[in-house]
């Protein structure tokens, strides 16, 4: 990278855009606020949306974290951290929770509670959850101000009459203070209700339809759902009933991906892998104490 | 040295231009419009009054708006700013005094696009003590307790009135000094007789 771009590389008025579509989005809770996305030098779909508002966010103060699907590891987490930490000389990046001030995650918000000094970043695919009923966007725009959500709801009706629950697996609808219904971004039903309430800003960008939207701290976050079926996260029981368990550490409240085998056989482990590793110490801590 | 000679030099001297300093600056207005009634007090050494200009510094610039209602920006900062004005009915971001009623009606946004309601910036004496306000609502765990010194009444009402038909609606931020603290259109605010 050549020393001729800004910290941060976006240049400051692309910043501050990204800045006031931000308080706009935490006073209007649940909206997508416009704004112009910034050509990056990474193809959309690749968090360009999240990516933009850490950078506009950023500060040689800030410690990053970046996850993707739960992991610090895999390739597109790596390449992400790596453009920050090459474009925002002197900030700290980190895969432990606790030390982070900003967390940029697809698909995953993590498992340990957040701390109200920390702000996550989602990256979003498709922002508008109203899509799937309505192709117009100036209508569904004034859909989302009415608050008239009456045909996604009957869309997810069908699913229940078709399949006997609400089938969403990923990007389940939210409504947020009672008003705007979002799409939360890729995340599982497991970390929907952790919009509810959070004790920390949750920032959402969508890069290639140049939307930003947020649920601020404190704030109302309701999987939408019907009286005579209720919203359910994941359930992780095995045929007996029992709750699986982490492979590796052998937490049994988490969500958890699945292996499998060579034999076939199934494995379950941790999609949060700093939390994985975190609980693993802490039972070596553990172990040591008491053979000690 | 003319005052207003000494004053543009050492606004330019004070950092509130450069990028690092808006950038926490702007964090920390953020976290004053993600909780309402938390007082974030401005870091860095700054002249008095310099709290509002790197408030304005840091949110504007020739992409967006401002009406200058009372006129508490000299020439050489409204141009330093680079932000165009517009009348108070119009401008996106809306700079006034606190100590008087509002005497326009700022954009309230529309119901496709209500991110267009106005922000508006409020100059008042003191955040802290004063007149003791409970508020409500996204961003507040529950209800909190803030006292402000400087705001006429009347913004209170206006901020009741303009902000009765969510989404439409405005956002204040009120400076004093070099606190800010928000009071986003989803606050529910009581006065504490
Ligand atoms: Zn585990």
């Amino acid at each position: 990278m050549s020393a001729g771009y800004n910290f941060g590389f976006l240049d400051e008025h692309a910043k501050k855009e990204v800045r006031r579509a931000i308080l706009k989005a935490i006073s209007i809770p649940g909206y997508q606020v416009p704004y112009s996305s910034r050509e990056m030098p990474m193809g959309r779909g690749f968090g360009t949306g999240g990516l933009q508002i850490t950078l506009s966010l950023i500060g040689a103060n800030d410690t990053l974290k970046v996850i993707d699907q739960g992991s610090d590891d895999s390739v597109n987490a790596v390449n992400l951290r790596q453009f920050i930490e090459m474009t925002c000389p002197g900030i700290d990046t980190t895969t432990r929770l606790s030390e982070a001030t900003l967390i940029q995650s697809r698909h995953r918000i993590p498992e340990t509670p957040l701390k109200p000094e920390q702000v996550l970043v989602l990256q979003v695919p498709y922002p508008d959850p109203l899509v799937v009923v309505e192709p117009s966007e100036d209508k569904r725009k004034i859909m989302h101000g009415e608050a008239d959500y009456a045909r996604l709801l009957v869309k997810l009706y069908e699913d229940i009459v078709k399949f006997d629950e609400i089938t969403i697996s990923h990007r389940y609808p939210t409504r947020i203070n009672d008003h705007y219904v979002i799409d939360p971004s890729p995340i599982p039903r497991w970390d929907v209700p952790k919009l509810d309430n959070s004790p920390a800003l949750i920032l959402f960008g969508a890069g290639r339809e140049k939307k930003i939207y947020a649920v601020p701290p404190h704030t109302k976050g309701e999987p939408l759902a019907f009286e005579d079926v209720p919203f359910r996260v994941e359930d992780f029981r095995d045929a007996q009933g029992k709750r699986r368990a982490c492979a590796r550490c052998g937490a049994t409240d988490t969500f958890l991906d699945e292996f499998m085998n060579e034999d076939g056989s199934k494995r379950y482990q941790c999609s949060d892998s700093d939390y994985c590793d975190e609980t693993l110490e802490a039972d070596m801590m553990t172990e040591a104490t008491t053979h000690a | 040295m003319s005052n207003n000679f000494k004053a543009a030099l050492q606004s330019t001297l004070s950092g509130i231009w450069q990028a690092d300093t808006q950038q926490r600056t702007f964090r920390q207005i953020m976290n004053a419009f993600a909780r309402p009634g938390v007082i974030e007090t401005l870091e860095g050494e700054f002249l008095e009054g310099d709290g509002m200009l790197l408030t304005l510094a840091t949110l504007l610039d020739g992409a967006t708006t401002l009406a200058d209602v009372d006129g508490l920006l000299s020439e050489h900062d409204l141009a330093r700013l680079e932000v165009s004005t517009l009348a108070a009915e119009q401008a996106r971001f809306v700079l006034t005094h606190g100590k008087v009623a509002p005497a326009f009606m700022p954009s309230l946004g529309t119901l496709e696009s209500p991110d267009t309601g106005a922000t508006i910036i409020l100059k008042i004496q003191e955040i802290g003590s004063g007149n003791r306000l409970k508020l409500t609502g996204p961003g507040v765990d529950g209800a909190c307790e803030v006292a402000v010194n400087g705001l006429h009444p009347a913004w209170l009402a206006a901020h009741q009135e303009w902000n009765s038909a969510f989404p439409l609606g405005v956002d204040m931020l009120l400076v004093a000094e070099h606190q800010v603290m928000a009071l986003p259109r989803t606050t529910r605010i009581e006065e504490i007789k």
